[in-house]
């Protein structure tokens, strides 16, 4: 049974009341028929209120699951665990909190739609919510600190590190519990590779990443586990000290009706912050309440973050409504990523920011770029000539978007893999704008002549013109300068802006000719095997000679959207793949982004350097204001409401008294 | 459908023309469709006529000159505004004489060096200012209203023969054929109209041309609204069909087809005069609304729709955006209103009734 169609349903029936032209011989029927889909969908509204006796229990599953894999899941004692080895903790490493911070507050915020369900895993959890209630709130074994890059102790107390046996020995944190007061154990990490690689939960990439890169769990006591990998990498701990637990009292009803019986409860959490039932309310507001007693408060890492009681996230699904709701005061903190927000809606001159009641901030970061740019799909006609996808490079003005739209606060993405530090490329630079080097491109692959419209043809008839399709409704304009200045090149670019879901979809079918699109990096390394590897563009993509497979098949949902298959960028990225020691690694991938540049498929785009914020004056942040790896300034929960300010604050704005300008440039991380 | 003026048309005619306010607003309208007609004479980026070494160009209608058609060192198409600024500073022979406003729906013309709604200014001929990417918004408001008024005009047309042929059909022959389609009309009419479209409109290949998708989008909505028309026909058929004049085209052997088309249609058409411009009014409408939620026209096709989308989200930072994207749209649908209601009064055969 499909297990959405109550819901879908009972949006049907709300259709048809509102209709008046129902005929009187079908009315009785259909509103038998509404009443008992309405009866059903009651059931299906709250969280799940099964009986006792229909719920299942996985314990056996789950032991016959331990038993079938013997080799993955050990049982050890602690007299096993090898001699002599090194536990490191990170506790040299620097407070993240600041001392300054407060406790106490309730801090707003807002969400662009109601989160679909509250699982964290399984379809529809990974949305724009999944932060709030995972990747900021959820503490792993050990975190990477986001000034210094080494790992601070979280879950784990202390770990060890042994390359050889490609282990990491863990001691846990005794201290640490479940929200729900259930202490985290051994135990606990043993079910997380049991509940990741069930069908129960319908997620393919969780049951193929924890079924294929990691090779064991021993337990050696409630407190002690060392966890494997298959094959031997440069800092290959990266996959293991990254891991966090799965409560393993709470999925004791996994089943085939997980995604339903889990859809609307909280899964205790190892964070500081729970939901509460009587918090969500559907498609309106949703309120994160702070544990009082929460096992890490104290801890070096955790102390003087987490600082709110409250954290409401209100649904505005409008962003220009968002930002008035924002200057009203109604919500505290408000981002300012487009030039739009940052120069026109709350410029500099703005009154609240010149009275001192709103701080402007921009603040540099050190990340992995976001791949924003050009993706060419080169099983298409015309794509799949090199000659063509270098003119179209050249084409394209990202001078004048960078320069003109973005107002010159944004950089050119070089590479297909920016902000990797060493890793990244060092001097290889992306083409730039050059009427004259495209149309000479362009004639090499046949486009020589212009038609009636000044776009080019060839010698057979065909337009020079290629579909420019993104799932960013935001960046439409874009795409509507790049279109108009790559007609003095004698391309036509047909823009075509999809809402997300069919944009991606499009992408992901390998259905469109040029996408403007970003893949969301991160991680010490690019990776490549993803993106550019024929695994992921075709079925046998090559014959054994390396010669094309003349009966190759275009390869679907991969993230290989230009379906690139090159032979030599193959091997190149085996090598990437295999390498062991860190010098090896980094120059593969200096070998590869040459390849990919030679290539030509991958148009790199812009890359925003920073990210500005705006916040009212009773919100407070650390002296640096933000950690160096930040995606979100919200990230890392470093900020703290205070009381007394804001009472300053707002009978300071009756009186219309002033208090000094706050803009400020936080550029220790700046890359220059 | 040719049709003489007979006495009883006349004399409606005389009473259109008699109310003053719906008179005008036809005339009005007749006006916008014709100016927009010719939309490429007063708003483009194309000179109207280049004088270039005693040569003539009239670039608007015709292929695309290259700059090196001008003496310029590029290839693509001429920058007619740059080079008439150069001429002229330059004190040269060639001349050129640029439209009214000298700004293509499509081009981002920056006066300030970044991207962004600057407000309307007669100094730099935007005289309704810019949009969000620095495009001439009175060019795109008037490429915008000829899309929508050509699209509703088409769509009028196709879904009234449409519901004219089919209305008329089940209103003559009654019995089992009006049944059955009466049934599959109401199934069809309660297909969620909006949700058609963006289904359908997110399925079409985007391989074909703009022209070629606002045909298919017309063709979409005319498939979800033709059934309304075919009730009011079918009863003023069933009407019509029981009187004299009807049995007597019969006895003399008149055709079906012909007692439809010829006989009894010229005496329903009152009924469809007075709808035809809330019909307009709707599909107006409908693809404004469409453009605003991001499924109608593709961009960067210049839409009203597109605009008030813009408009709504800078209402404090461009208000004039709105302005002028609301009050275009409040205008032009104003004036069919007005057409509208004139027509219904000059077909009713109450002279004194409680609507005027």
């Amino acid at each position: 049974m499909n297990l959405s169609t109550p819901r879908n349903l009972r949006f049907i029936v709300k259709e048809k009341n509102m209709k008046t032209r129902v005929l009187q011989s079908v009315l009785p029927v259909f509103l038998g028929v509404a009443a008992l889909l309405l009866s059903a969908c009651s059931n299906d509204n709250g969280k799940a209120t099964e009986s006792a006796e229909s719920a299942p229990d996985v314990t056996a599953e789950m032991q016959a699951f331990y038993d079938d894999n013997p080799e993955f899941f050990s049982f050890k004692t602690p007299a096993d665990l090898p001699a002599g080895l090194v536990w490191e903790n990170g506790q040299h490493l620097p407070d993240l909190g600041s001392p300054e911070a407060k406790k106490g507050g309730t801090f707003s915020y807002y969400l662009n739609d109601f989160p679909r369900t509250l699982r964290r895993v399984g379809p529809d959890a990974n949305g724009p919510f999944r932060g709030w209630i995972n990747d900021f709130m959820i503490p792993s074994l050990a975190n990477r600190h986001p000034n210094e890059g080494e790992y601070y102790s979280a879950l784990a107390a202390e770990w060890s590190i042994s390359p050889e046996d490609r282990t990491v020995y863990f001691k846990l944190d005794q201290a640490a519990t479940w929200s729900d007061g259930v202490p985290i154990t051994a135990d606990d990490y043993m079910f997380m590779f049991f509940f990741y690689r069930s069908p129960h939960i319908v997620a393919p990439w969780y049951n193929n990443w924890y079924g294929t890169q990691y090779s064991n769990i021993t337990k050696y006591d409630d407190y002690t586990i060392s966890m494997t990998i298959p094959k031997s990498k440069p800092h290959f701990e990266d996959s293991l000290v990254g891991l966090s637990p799965i409560p393993k009292h709470f999925f004791k009803e996994l089943g085939v009706d997980y995604v339903d019986r889990y859809q609307w409860r909280f899964v205790p959490t190892p964070g500081a912050y729970i939901i509460r039932d009587e918090d969500i309310k559907k498609g309106r507001s949703i309120t994160l309440t702070r544990l009082d007693n929460w096992w890490a408060k104290d801890k070096k890492f955790f102390r003087n973050r987490f600082n709110v009681d409250k954290i409401r996230l209100n649904v505005i699904r409008d962003a220009a409504k968002a930002f008035e709701a924002y200057k009203r005061g109604d919500i505290d903190l408000f981002r300012l990523n487009t030039p739009e927000l940052w120069y026109e809606k709350l410029p500099d001159s703005d009154e609240d920011v010149q009275k001192g009641y709103i701080s402007k901030d921009t603040f540099y970061t050190d990340i992995p770029r976001p791949t924003y740019g050009l993706w060419m799909n080169t099983n298409k006609p015309l794509l799949d000539n090199k000659n063509v996808r270098v003119g179209i490079h050249h084409a394209l003005n990202w001078t004048l978007v960078i320069d003109k739209f973005f107002r010159g606060d944004f950089r050119r993405m070089q590479t297909s893999a920016d902000g990797f530090g060493p890793a990244t490329h060092p001097t290889l630079k992306a083409r730039t704008f050059d009427i004259d080097k495209a149309v000479s491109a362009f004639a090499k692959s046949g486009f020589t002549e212009r038609g009636a419209d000044g776009i080019l043809v060839n010698a057979q008839g065909d337009r020079l013109s290629f579909t420019l399709s993104t799932p960013y409704g935001r960046y439409g304009d874009i795409l509507t300068i790049l279109k108009e200045e790559a007609i003095k090149a004698g391309l036509e670019l047909r823009v075509e802006v999809l809402d997300a879901t069919a944009g991606f979809k499009k992408a992901n079918e390998k259905k469109h000719d040029i996408q403007f699109t970003a893949l969301n990096v991160g991680g010490r390394y690019p990776r490549y095997w993803e993106t550019y590897h024929s695994d992921n563009a075709y079925d046998q993509a090559f014959l054994a000679d390396g010669s094309i497979n003349p009966e190759r098949k275009i390869k679907v949902q991969t993230n290989n959207i230009e379906a690139l298959a090159d032979w030599d960028i193959d091997q190149l990225i085996n090598r990437y793949r295999a390498a062991v020691t860190e010098e090896e690694l980094v120059a593969t991938a200096h070998k590869l982004e040459e390849a990919l540049y030679e290539h030509a498929s991958f148009v790199p785009g812009f890359v925003q350097g920073y990210e500005r914020s705006s916040h009212w004056r009773w919100l407070k942040f650390p002296d640096d204001f933000d950690v160096k790896e930040s995606h979100y300034v919200y990230e890392g929960q470093l900020f703290w409401l205070d009381d007394s300010a804001k009472k300053e604050t707002k009978s300071a704005m009756k009186a219309g008294e002033k208090f000094p300008v706050n803009i400020n440039v936080h550029d220790k991380y700046k890359v220059q | 459908m040719m049709i003489t003026l007979n006495p009883q048309t006349q004399k409606k005619l005389r009473r259109f023309k008699a109310i003053k306010r719906g008179y005008y607003s036809f005339l009005l309208i007749c006006l916008i469709l014709v100016l927009t007609t010719f939309a490429e004479l007063l708003i483009n980026s194309r000179a109207l006529l280049v004088s270039y070494e005693g040569e003539w160009f009239f670039p608007t209608y015709t292929q695309y000159h290259p700059g090196t058609d001008f003496g310029e060192d590029y290839a693509y198409e001429t920058r007619y505004r740059a080079l008439n600024a150069r001429w002229q500073a330059e004190g040269s022979e060639n001349w050129m004489l640029m439209p009214l406003v000298p700004y293509s729906p499509y081009e981002n013309d920056s006066a300030n060096g970044v991207f962004k709604p600057t407000a309307p200014s007669a100094a730099q001929q935007h005289y309704l200012g810019t949009d969000s990417t620095s495009r001439d918004i009175l060019a795109r408001l008037f490429y915008g209203i000829r899309i929508a008024l050509l699209f509703a005009l088409a769509f009028m047309v196709v879904v009234y023969l449409i519901g004219i042929s089919i209305g008329c059909a089940m209103g003559f022959f009654g019995g089992v054929f009006d049944l059955v389609f009466q049934r599959l009309i109401e199934i069809w009419s309660n297909i969620p109209f909006l949700y058609m479209v963006i289904i359908v409109f997110s399925v079409i290949p985007n391989t074909l041309s703009i022209a070629a998708r606002i045909g298919i989008l017309l063709l979409v909505m005319v498939l979800f609204s033709w059934t309304s028309m075919t009730y009011y026909m079918r009863t003023e058929t069933y009407k019509e069909k029981a009187r004299d004049y009807v049995a007597a085209a019969r006895i003399i052997g008149a055709s079906n087809f012909r007692i439809i088309f010829k006989h009894i249609l010229p005496n329903v058409l009152s009924t469809l005069v007075t709808f035809m411009p809330f019909t307009i009014i709707g599909a107006i409408s409908s693809i404004t609304a469409l453009d605003y939620l991001g499924f109608g026209l593709p961009p960067p096709t210049p839409s009203l729709g597109e605009l008030l989308k813009q408009g709504t989200a800078t209402l404090r930072t461009a208000p004039w955006i709105v302005m002028s994207s609301f009050g275009t749209l409040v205008v032009i649908l104003t004036l069919v209103t007005f057409i509208g209601e004139a027509v219904r009064e000059s077909f009713d055969p109450k002279k004194f009734t409680v609507y005027r």
